[in-house]
């Protein structure tokens, strides 16, 4: 009797470890799930907002910077973004990466050149943030240390950047009252924040502001020395984007294939390859949805 | 006499020149099609890609003649010394084409490779694998245009 008792209040023990153990790898499996869901989500917005095409020279070392970017003020030349702790981003907690990309400041507080699109990244959420945070910080790091910018005097002083700020913070805040209907759709979050379209496709004014980010009415080349200008993509049927159909603009982000043939040429066609082939069918139809709607006319 | 001799040879220059000239034109309106054949055939099967059409026989016969086009190019016919921007004819063609000739060879014999892998992926079937046959094939397209094509705007 005795003996009996003693098995079964071993069973019990098992059947209680059993099920600890159960909960446990369930547990685990949802977290690891959820983990590599992140991460997935994270490499695919890394790869929308432009982080991996200017930060990345090397895609073999991926997000480890050199990568110039040559404008008529000099070449700008992109930071290491891996999380080294020396010459990375490593030291960085979430709050200060989120300051960087939404404000343009660095945790030792100076500002960033405006390459860095932190005007249209500044309605980024805060999901998004954190996903492409733990997804940089998941990929293996680079020593690799950031070569100097190589700009023309006076643009090389970074301080002026401060007076730039106010002056650019002048022009928002006097132009916000004109922007129409604000849109919340997943496509308008893409194509004003995310992907931060405006930042080649809208006109520059004095300093190269930008004065209106949701202005995608198109930017000449600032001259035949470089390849900085970009096309009218707002829906006017002559000089836009307004011939195309939704089929044709998913196909092109996909693929870069205009409706006529004709593959797509200049920067547009890494911002493709490395940004919005990566988004899904669904994402492209809303990001086609919005660019032919009246909200960008 | 001098008067006349001179005359006839300014009178033999301009012909001949206007001759090249409009030879000149001649061959980049000619080329100027060809590259807008090889766009019709890409417009054809992406209409089908896209789905915004469902005659999917059209995709392989506009494949091969994408890759007979493209393998049929004679790039010393069809791109002739003399014919590029500089030349003040309305083209895009860039000098390097002429500069760097053997890699813009080099340019049109990988894309006509990749047309080759188009007419294959098509040829079995699978809209999967010519979506990305062409989508590779664009890549090769872009990076010509990239280097020996002026850019627009």
């Amino acid at each position: 009797m005795a003996t009996a008792i003693i098995n079964l209040e071993k069973r019990k023990i098992n059947f209680f470890k059993l099920k600890k153990l159960i909960i446990l790898a369930l547990v685990n499996y949802l977290l690891l799930f959820k983990l590599a869901y992140c991460n997935e989500r994270g490499k695919i917005l890394s790869h929308v907002a432009g982080c991996y095409g200017c930060h990345t020279l090397n895609n073999k070392i991926p997000f480890s910077g050199g990568y110039e970017i040559k404008t008529k003020y000099g070449t700008l030349i992109s930071p290491n973004i891996t999380f080294d702790k020396i010459n990375g981003i490593g030291k960085w907690n979430i709050e200060d990466f989120s300051k960087a990309i939404k404000l343009g400041i660095s945790p030792d507080k100076k500002p960033y050149y405006p390459a860095l699109p932190y005007k249209w990244y500044s309605n980024l959420n805060k999901k998004d943030i954190a996903d492409i945070y733990y997804y940089l910080k998941s990929l293996p790091t680079s020593s690799i240390k950031q070569k100097p910018h190589n700009l023309k005097f006076p643009y090389n002083i970074r301080n002026l950047l401060w007076i730039r700020r106010m002056v650019e913070d002048k022009i928002f805040s006097s132009k916000r009252i004109k922007i129409k209907e604000k849109v919340e759709t997943e496509g308008a979050y893409i194509v004003r924040t995310l992907a931060h379209c405006g930042a080649c496709h809208s006109p520059r004014t004095f300093l190269s502001i930008i004065d209106n980010i949701n202005d995608l009415s198109g930017n000449p080349r600032s001259s035949n020395k470089f390849n900085d200008g970009a096309p009218n993509i707002s829906n006017n049927f002559k000089n836009g984007i307004g011939s195309w159909d939704s089929y044709d603009l998913v196909f092109f982000l996909k693929n870069g294939f205009k409706p006529n043939g004709d593959y797509v040429e200049g920067h547009m066609s890494l911002i493709i390859e490395n940004g919005t082939s990566f988004l899904s069918e669904n994402e492209l139809k809303s990001v086609s949805k919005y660019l032919l709607s009246e909200y960008n006319n | 006499m001098l008067k006349i001799i001179t005359i006839l040879l300014l009178t033999i220059c301009f012909i001949c020149g206007n001759a090249f000239s409009q030879d000149a034109e001649n061959i980049i309106k000619y080329r100027k099609n060809i590259m807008k054949a090889l766009g019709n055939h890409i417009s054809i099967i992406a209409s089908n890609l896209k789905g915004k059409v469902e005659i999917n026989s059209d995709i392989l016969p506009h494949s091969k003649a994408l890759f007979i086009t493209l393998a049929s190019i004679d790039i010393n016919k069809t791109f002739p010394e003399g014919t590029s921007n500089n030349s003040g004819l309305n083209t895009k063609s860039l000098p390097n084409i002429w500069q760097e000739k053997k890699l813009f060879e080099e340019s049109m014999i990988n894309s006509t490779q990749k047309a080759e892998d188009l007419v294959a992926a098509a040829e079995n079937n699978d809209k999967k694998a010519i979506g990305k046959a062409l989508g590779a094939l664009g890549k090769t397209c872009g990076n010509c245009h990239n280097k020996f094509r002026e850019k627009k705007n």
